[in-house]
């Protein structure tokens, strides 16, 4: 890890030098609506500092809403398969929380672990993100609660904690360490020092490890019905959070044309579970609710030993019944 | 010598009526344009109004969509229900900014084999003058697209 | 207790309901959606005009429906909600008890629905001053700043169905979009797709959304989806003189006719 300083002043001269550079910026951008959102961005005048959460996770930039993984063209020749790796572009993710960047070793592990993901593979060999620490939080933020907190450095290629007139920059990687080559003269090297009073202060509303304990035994209480009956089964909190990573595949075209899609997906869809026989294993909502929080706090651990949530607080600020992922959890692991 | 834009003509018809109007017309020897497509139905009243999405989706530059006069349904009231939903569909695509002038409705009968000929010239002109959809064609762009072409969103 | 709470516990021990569909005060200082099934559970409940959603959508719930005897706090879009559902005979199988704040504060519980629908008609929402300012600006658009518009939201949509699930008039047990012979609707979200599900869906609603507005609040990437049922309802309201969640006895716009209906564009 390489401590360096900048002033606040020059952050947009860092910014507009990453542009420069070639690369794609992706960054938060204050929409009509009043929501912030992850966006491509040409200048530093669009993005937005004075927020506590984006609407959605910065996940679909290695893992779209919607992916081409192929597509295939029939003609006279024979048919043609292609995809389009090669133009995946350097990117560079600005302005993530930590939480978010933390979320991203969980989409390391989930797609790179086993079976490996290509496409996952290329998009987050070509990412680099810059985190910024937090120094606002609201109730629906709990990190702290799932062993984070709003100036971790973890999955983050580099991490900017803003200071007063300037700002504390940690590089973590050498996708950090190329970032800050971009602009070189800008930074200068610094001490390690705390971050604490310039971060956010979140409460921790349950202990990790009790949770933990606790849901091995969940999984029959009675209070499953009373958590998810507010539930409606659409994709909001699936959508925006970090770590969900539930896909379907979809083929379109034509008998000449056409392309296989890898889309988001929702496991509180009604037909998420649905079989080709008619059978539904989960045919209620609340078996999908207990579902998605028994695979955030347990399976998750047990397939690949993360706890999947990171906190960051968007299923409940998205769900359109305010439903508290967290105040759940208590109520079924009491 | 340049290529005269041909537009792609969808035409949505009933049975009883315009297709047998349109049969006239072929019946009479009747010149007119060859941009149609005909598309047969029991009735008007059975054209979803997704068809026609779905019809400009695939490529159409402008859509007929026609049946029996009001009074003359073969099965009494169908064209009643269809006045009624593309009253309220053409409102609906008016106010999200689509080009409604691109479909055209009408009640052409079955004796009226002029009017089908002479709708289809009108409608294929119409469209030849307002250009090939690609108001339509180009709403799916990719990110890369969307920085080079510099569509900013607000 | 409130004069709510009181009321909702009574209503517990004299067996008229057995779950209230209420507000509770949660994080952020929001009301947000509240089952109670004990008179224990009564305390966290709020009823204020600050309440704004729709609870109605829960009534079609199968979890709520096997609580036979159902209690809800309506607001007045909510009533105006159960009125077109009971118009479209989608109640039959619950007792509910409605129970709604008036002007002045106070509580009233509807006795029968013929007492709710006289209340709906008394007290008839009108679009809220947010909606009418969006709207006048929408219809002062240009048709090609129209499209710039909604194509602009549309390419946000993430198909997350929020709006759908939201929506107390969208109970169907098989929606369109999910089936697959023919797929009227692709899985995938992108600007054409989304435009269809968009325009689909306020087809199927037209002449049934009572405007309630819950689909437009909700959306997840900020999309005033209400402003499409907002504006078809206006023009079915003037075109055809159907009022939605006015009547039990509404009749559904789209599927009947006059002969003497009238427009300007058929050739």
């Amino acid at each position: 890890m390489n401590i360096y300083n900048i002033k606040s002043s020059q952050l947009a001269e860092f910014f507009e030098q990453l542009i420069k550079s070639g690369k794609i910026v992706i960054a938060p951008v204050l929409k009509k609506s009043g929501k912030v959102f992850f966006e491509a961005v040409h200048s530093y005048d669009q993005v937005s500092t004075d927020y506590i959460q984006t609407g959605f996770s910065a996940k679909s930039v290695v893992f779209p809403k919607v992916e081409e993984l192929f597509s295939f063209k029939k003609d006279d020749e024979g048919i043609e398969i292609t995809n389009n790796l090669h133009t995946i572009p350097e990117t560079v993710v600005w302005g993530l929380r930590p939480c978010d960047a933390s979320a991203f070793n969980y989409l390391t592990e989930f797609f790179l672990k086993e079976n490996p993901d290509t496409y996952f593979a290329v998009r987050k060999e070509k990412t680099t993100l810059i985190a910024i620490s937090c120094a606002k939080a609201d109730d629906a933020c709990f990190c702290t609660s799932v062993e984070l907190n709003p100036g971790s450095t973890s999955g983050s290629d580099m991490l900017l904690t803003t200071m007063g007139e300037s700002v504390y920059v940690e590089v973590i990687t050498e996708k950090g360490k190329a970032a800050v080559e971009t602009a070189a003269s800008l930074f200068t090297p610094g001490e390690e020092k705390s971050k604490e009073e310039f971060l956010a202060k979140v409460t921790s509303v349950f202990s990790m490890d009790e949770v933990k304990e606790r849901i091995k035994t969940a999984y029959d209480s009675a209070e499953w019905k009373h958590a998810s009956m507010g539930c409606f089964g659409c994709g909001a909190c699936a959508f925006a959070c970090p770590t969900c990573t539930c896909f379907d595949i979809q083929d379109e075209g034509t008998q000449d044309s056409g392309k296989r899609l890898r889309c988001w997906d929702a496991c509180g869809f009604g037909l998420f579970t649905k079989h080709t026989s008619g059978h539904n294993p989960r045919t209620n909502q609340t078996e999908r609710r207990r579902q998605r929080l028994m695979h955030k706090f347990k399976y998750s651990v047990e397939n690949l030993g993360i706890v999947s949530c990171v906190g960051c607080g968007r299923c409940i600020r998205n769900c359109p019944a305010h439903l508290n992922i967290f105040e759940n959890i208590l109520s079924v692991t009491k | 010598m340049s290529e005269q834009f041909e537009p792609k003509i969808v035409a949505f018809v009933c049975n009883w009526c315009t297709y047998a109007g349109a049969d006239l017309a072929g019946t009479s020897r009747t010149k007119y344009a060859t941009n149609v497509s005909i598309i047969r139905f029991p009735c008007t009243g059975r054209i979803d109004f997704m068809l026609l999405m779905k019809a400009f989706e695939n490529g159409a530059d402008g859509i007929i969509v026609s049946g029996c006069h009001p009074n003359d349904c073969h099965y009494t009231s169908g064209n009643f229900h269809a006045r009624r939903r593309w009253i309220v569909f053409r409102s609906l695509l008016d106010f999200m900014g689509f080009d409604t002038d691109r479909i055209t409705f009408s009640w052409v009968s079955a004796a009226e084999g002029t009017k089908w000929a002479g709708l289809v010239n009108e409608v294929t002109e119409k469209i030849r003058e307002k250009g090939p959809f690609t108001e339509f064609k180009k709403l799916d762009y990719s990110i890369l697209e969307k920085i080079e072409n510099d569509v900013v969103t607000e | 207790m409130t004069s709510l709470q009181n009321k909702v516990t009574e209503l517990f021990e004299n067996g008229t309901i057995n779950l209230l569909i209420g507000f509770k005060e949660a994080i952020h200082k929001l009301p947000v959606p509240c089952f109670i099934d004990n008179v224990s559970q009564v305390e966290q409940l709020i009823f204020t005009p600050s309440c704004k959603g729709n609870l109605s959508v829960y009534l079609l719930k199968t979890e709520v429906k096997q609580a036979k005897k159902v209690g809800i706090l309506a607001n007045v879009a909510t009533l105006r909600a159960i009125v077109q559902l009971v118009s479209e005979n989608q109640l039959g199988d619950i007792e509910k008890t409605v129970i709604t704040l008036d002007a002045k504060g106070e509580l009233v519980v509807f006795a029968t629905m013929d007492e709710l629908e006289a209340y709906v008609q008394a007290n008839f929402p009108d679009l809220s001053e947010e909606d009418k300012k969006l709207l006048d600006q929408l219809n002062a658009m240009s048709r090609t700043e129209r499209w710039q518009y909604w194509t602009e939201q549309f390419t946000a949509c993430v198909k997350c169905y929020a709006c759908r699930a939201v929506c107390p008039m969208c109970y169907c047990s098989s929606c369109t979009v999910e089936g697959n012979q023919p797929q009227w609707i692709k899985v995938s979200s992108e600007t054409t797709g989304n435009l269809e599900w968009h325009t689909m869906r306020a087809m199927h609603l037209g002449g049934r959304c009572i405007n309630c507005g819950e689909c437009g609040r909700i959306c997840p990437v900020g999309i005033p989806v209400h402003m499409l049922t907002v504006k078809m309802n206006q023009d079915i309201e003037a075109e055809f003189g159907a009022k939605t969640g006015f009547s039990v006895k509404n009749g559904y716009a789209l599927n009947s006719f006059k002969p003497g209906d009238k427009e300007q564009f058929i050739k």
